[in-house]
């Protein structure tokens, strides 16, 4: 990769030639080694070398961004340009800004130089393992590959932070099979800074093996009851994420339609939930350092044993509604765990489901979800009796977070997140 | 515009091997009014070269993101060693497909670039008037957003060409209020091909289609569930697209049928009512342009149309190069990469269902007792054919007759049961053409269908 910071130099240089006062960018470059597995064999080996510059440009109180891959002298020369058009362009509004000066940074994280026969020998591990261990499971596609990155962001308050790293990461995409009768597909993935431990023991690989081995012969729910869902930890965070952005995400605040407006120091969630975004987690592989708006993240908590503390206000945003900013991009979910085990939240159960996917419409601003369960059991008498197919759930977000019954002891750390089972009472969960 | 700077690199393909040569360019621009606010005004262009080499089966890609003679050199040998390295692993031996012909493909279109001020002042203005025609709303968003492609293909064995495919949209958001406070919204997309004088002349042209969208949200201000459970319904051309595209589409793309989808087994035999018949078009529709018009694919294969379902019979796939030969197919052009540094993947291009002999009115006065079904926010379905939509824009339908507005549901049913149930088709198609499809990379497609009478699985309290 090419020396970013002297590329940077030669960008401020030119910022400066076009007679640009006030600014940020970001400057990017990667290298991956990827490879995919198709069908149980090596299909395709693929090397992209990747590289960005996205500047956003301030003239007075208007804002403009452009971002482009040409790093040559002309290639800049022409970004600047359009960034200051794209500027003048806009309309006034004071409330674009960045963060004041955090000083210079350079973070490392992850691995700088790969050792691609382990990471080989590790992914051909893994699909004999599955092949041996999981034989009616397939692994329709899997992609393997080693990230390398040096990224370099600076703006005119001096702030000046430097991103080198790099990591492993693996996306399996799969399904079962016995004769023509197959299952719907499932994923998993997870990211790694070492090689150290087998594929399969890590992130939630083995639960989505399991659970798609055992789905092969799924059966129709008949009729409509209301429920408990367990939300496996990877469906929990869609559905946390999902909440979090129609409740308190920069958009709904700012154009006031959020039902929790006014709701920061109130009981919104039941007192087992606390929610934190937390990038300095040590069981997070990559957290965020810097924020898309140049101040350095921070660990920041949104709901506290069931109670609101604050909104997920950008800069923009917070100038915008006069709130508090939120110190973080959004990243790095960590919900607390609780204190019962999967085994006895399932043994607590009387109708509902494990709900290991939400395939469902986006909800809207009111919070109502309707959407059909994948991979996911039908809960009986606390226990699992068999895979579901066609079969619907239907609540809302809000009121979801309102009615956790439970939230597991045992949580999943997904590279990114770190999430618990979670279960939700009065769920509509419906057949044919 | 791309400036043709590979002519003569084919020189440097190796003997023995498949070589797909592309410089490519994607360019996007965004602008968002969000009540008024302008929250995003930003253009974005990348470029870069990459190469595709098979051996025997086995793949070699690399990309670089420079758009130069040496960035051509670079890709060519590196994809080469990619191919020949994972060939002594990989254990794959699989015979090159033959050749279907060469030739060079003639440009089809040019990208003409607009000032951002001008994007910006026709958005203020539209929203302008939308703020001031309807006060009861309780926000509205504004969105331009455009992208395109633009590619240069040389082949070793196949087509050679330069290809352009640019698509601008405004989304025009509207939220309100019931009664009780509950808020309620729906969207709509205004586009297509081209660039922005293509399809924005001035905004006063939007208005009728703008107010429609108005009468429907202020229909949803009283809007009730659904009643879960299995219904008539009457789905709209938009949903009848989504049909096309998650529900069936997917399960026949050739790399899914051979990770065991539901389409497999089905080959040749009955899966859909005799009104059914479906067709991925490549670039023409009832002699017209079609919305996403795709005359060559990145493996050089000039685009023809697929025939997926023919009087409810399934009769084939979308396939690449490789699956064709293996299923004894023609390549019709499905192989496609969204940007520069992404390998060709099986995608679709404007799948439809075609139009049957009914009348819309005739359709919603056959039910006494279900649903009209008309947008959708969004679509999902699997290898089982098993499919889920969001249902954005609905309304009772009681005897005959439309009742009131849906709020938010979705539906879901397994495509090849549920499109045994469809009973009446309607005379005219509608298109869409704004959404991306996501299979490791995103891709513009375009999706159309009639409106059909039909039984579906339905969310709801």
């Amino acid at each position: 990769m090419s020396d970013v910071r002297s590329i940077a130099d030669k960008f401020d240089e030119i910022l400066k030639n076009t007679q640009i006062e006030k600014y940020t960018y970001t400057l990017s470059m990667s290298e991956k080694q990827e490879l995919n597995v198709e069908d149980g064999s090596f299909k395709l080996m693929r090397t992209v070398f990747s590289q960005n510059a996205s500047l956003s440009v301030y003239v007075g109180a208007k804002m403009g961004g452009v971002s482009g891959n040409d790093l040559t002298q002309e290639g800049l020369e022409k970004l600047a340009k359009d960034g200051k058009i794209a500027a003048e362009s806009a309309q006034e509004d004071p409330c674009h800004d960045f963060g004041p000066n955090q000083g210079k940074d350079v973070f490392c994280q992850g691995t700088k130089e790969p050792d691609l026969d382990k990471f080989l020998e590790r992914i051909q591990e893994l699909l004999m393992a599955i092949a041996k261990e999981y034989p009616k499971v397939k692994v329709m596609a899997a992609i393997a590959s080693f990230d390398r990155w040096n990224w370099l962001s600076r703006n005119t308050n001096g702030t000046e932070f430097e991103g080198i790293g790099g990591q492993y990461g693996v996306s399996l995409e799969i399904c079962a099979g016995d004769g023509e009768k197959t299952t719907g597909l499932d994923y998993t993935g997870f990211s790694t800074k070492d090689l150290d431990t087998p594929f399969i023991e890590l992130a939630s690989v083995r639960s989505h093996l399991e659970g798609v081995q055992n789905s092969i012969y799924p059966e129709s729910i008949q009729g409509k009851f209301e429920g408990t869902v367990i939300l496996t930890p990877e469906c929990a965070a869609n559905f946390v994420y999902m909440t979090l952005y129609n409740y308190i995400g920069s958009s709904v605040i700012i154009d006031g339609t959020s039902l929790w407006l006014n709701k920061v120091g109130e009981k919104v969630a039941d007192e087992k939930l606390t929610i934190t975004l937390d990038p300095f987690d040590e069981r997070i592989i990559m957290g965020e350092r810097g924020t898309s708006f140049g101040v350095r993240s921070e660990k920041v908590t949104l709901i506290d044993q069931g109670v609101l503390k604050m909104h997920m206000l950008d800069l923009y945003a917070a100038k915008k509604t006069g709130r508090p900013v939120m110190n973080n991009t959004g990243s790095d979910l960590v919900i607390n765990a609780g204190d019962q085990s999967i085994e006895e939240i399932i043994a607590s159960v009387d109708k509902g489901l494990l709900m290991g996917g939400f395939s469902g419409g986006e909800p809207g601003t009111n919070g109502e979800f309707s959407g059909v369960a994948k991979n996911s059991f039908l809960i009986e008498n606390g226990k699992i009796k068999c895979a579901v197919t066609e079969t619907m759930v239907n609540g809302n977000l809000g009121e979801a977070f309102a009615n956790i019954a439970a939230i597991s002891k045992e949580q999943i750390c997904n590279s990114g997140t770190v999430v618990p089972y979670i279960a939700v009472k009065g769920i509509v969960i419906s057949g044919k | 515009m791309l400036q043709d700077i590979l002519v003569g690199k084919n020189a440097l393909f190796a003997d023995g091997v498949q070589t797909v040569l592309r410089g490519h360019e994607n360019r996007y621009r965004r602008v968002v009014l969000l009540k008024g606010n302008l929250v995003q005004n930003s253009r974005s262009e990348g470029r870069g070269i990459s190469a595709r080499v098979n051996k025997n089966g086995t793949y070699g890609f690399a990309s670089i993101a420079e758009y130069t003679k040496e960035a051509a050199d670079k890709v060519i040998k590196a994809s080469t060693e990619n191919a020949l390295f994972l060939g002594k692993h990989s254990g794959r031996n699989i015979a090159l497909p033959t050749s279907l012909g060469t030739g060079t493909i003639p440009l089809n279109a040019q990208i003409v670039d607009v000032e951002q001020k001008i994007i910006i002042d026709f958005c203020k203005e539209l929203d302008a008037h939308i703020e001031k025609t309807y006060p009861e709303l309780t926000s509205r968003t504004v969105v331009y957003t455009e992208d395109s492609q633009d590619r240069i293909i040389y082949t070793s064995d196949a087509y050679n060409g330069h290809l352009v495919t640019p698509r601008c949209f405004i989304y025009v958001w509207m939220n309100a209020q019931s009664k009780d406070g509950v808020p309620v919204e729906l969207f709509k997309a205004f586009g297509g091909f081209g660039s922005f004088f293509d399809q924005f002349k001035k905004p006063e042209d939007l208005y009728p289609e703008v107010d429609q969208l108005y009468q429907k949200v202020m229909d949803k201000r009283e809007g009730v569930y659904a009643q879960a459970g299995y219904k008539t319904v009457v789905l709209g051309g938009m949903m009848g697209g989504m049909l096309a595209h998650e529900a069936v589409g997917h399960t026949v793309e050739a790399d899914l049928v051979k990770g065991g989808s539901v389409a497999g087994p089905n080959l040749n035999k009955q899966v859909a009512s005799e009104l059914v018949t479906m067709i991925d078009f490549a670039h023409t529709f009832d002699g017209k342009m079609a919305p996403l018009p795709v005359y060559l694919d990145d493996e050089g294969t000039k685009a023809e149309d697929a025939v997926l379902i023919k009087d409810g019979i399934l009769v084939g796939y979308m396939n690449d190069r490789e699956s064709a030969a293996e299923y004894g197919m023609k390549p019709l052009g499905n192989a496609r990469g969204w940007s520069f540094s992404d390998e060709p993947l099986i995608r679709m291009r404007n799948t439809c269902i075609m139009p049957g002999k009914n009348t819309v009115e005739e359709m919603i006065a056959s039910v006494e007792d279900g649903y009209y079904l008309i947008d959708s926010g969004n679509g999902q379905a699997d290898l089982t054919g098993e499919f889920m939509f969001g249902v954005t824009c609905g309304y009772e339908i009681k005897h005959g007759k439309l009742g009131k507005a849906l709020l938010d549901t979705t539906v879901t049913g397994v495509a090849f049961e549920m499109l045994k149930t469809v009973d009446m088709v309607s005379d005219t198609v509608e298109w869409s053409s704004s959404g991306f499809c996501g299979k490791k990379q995103s891709m513009a497609v375009g999706m159309g269908g009639p409106h059909m009478r039909c039984k579906i699985m339905i969310g709801g309290r």
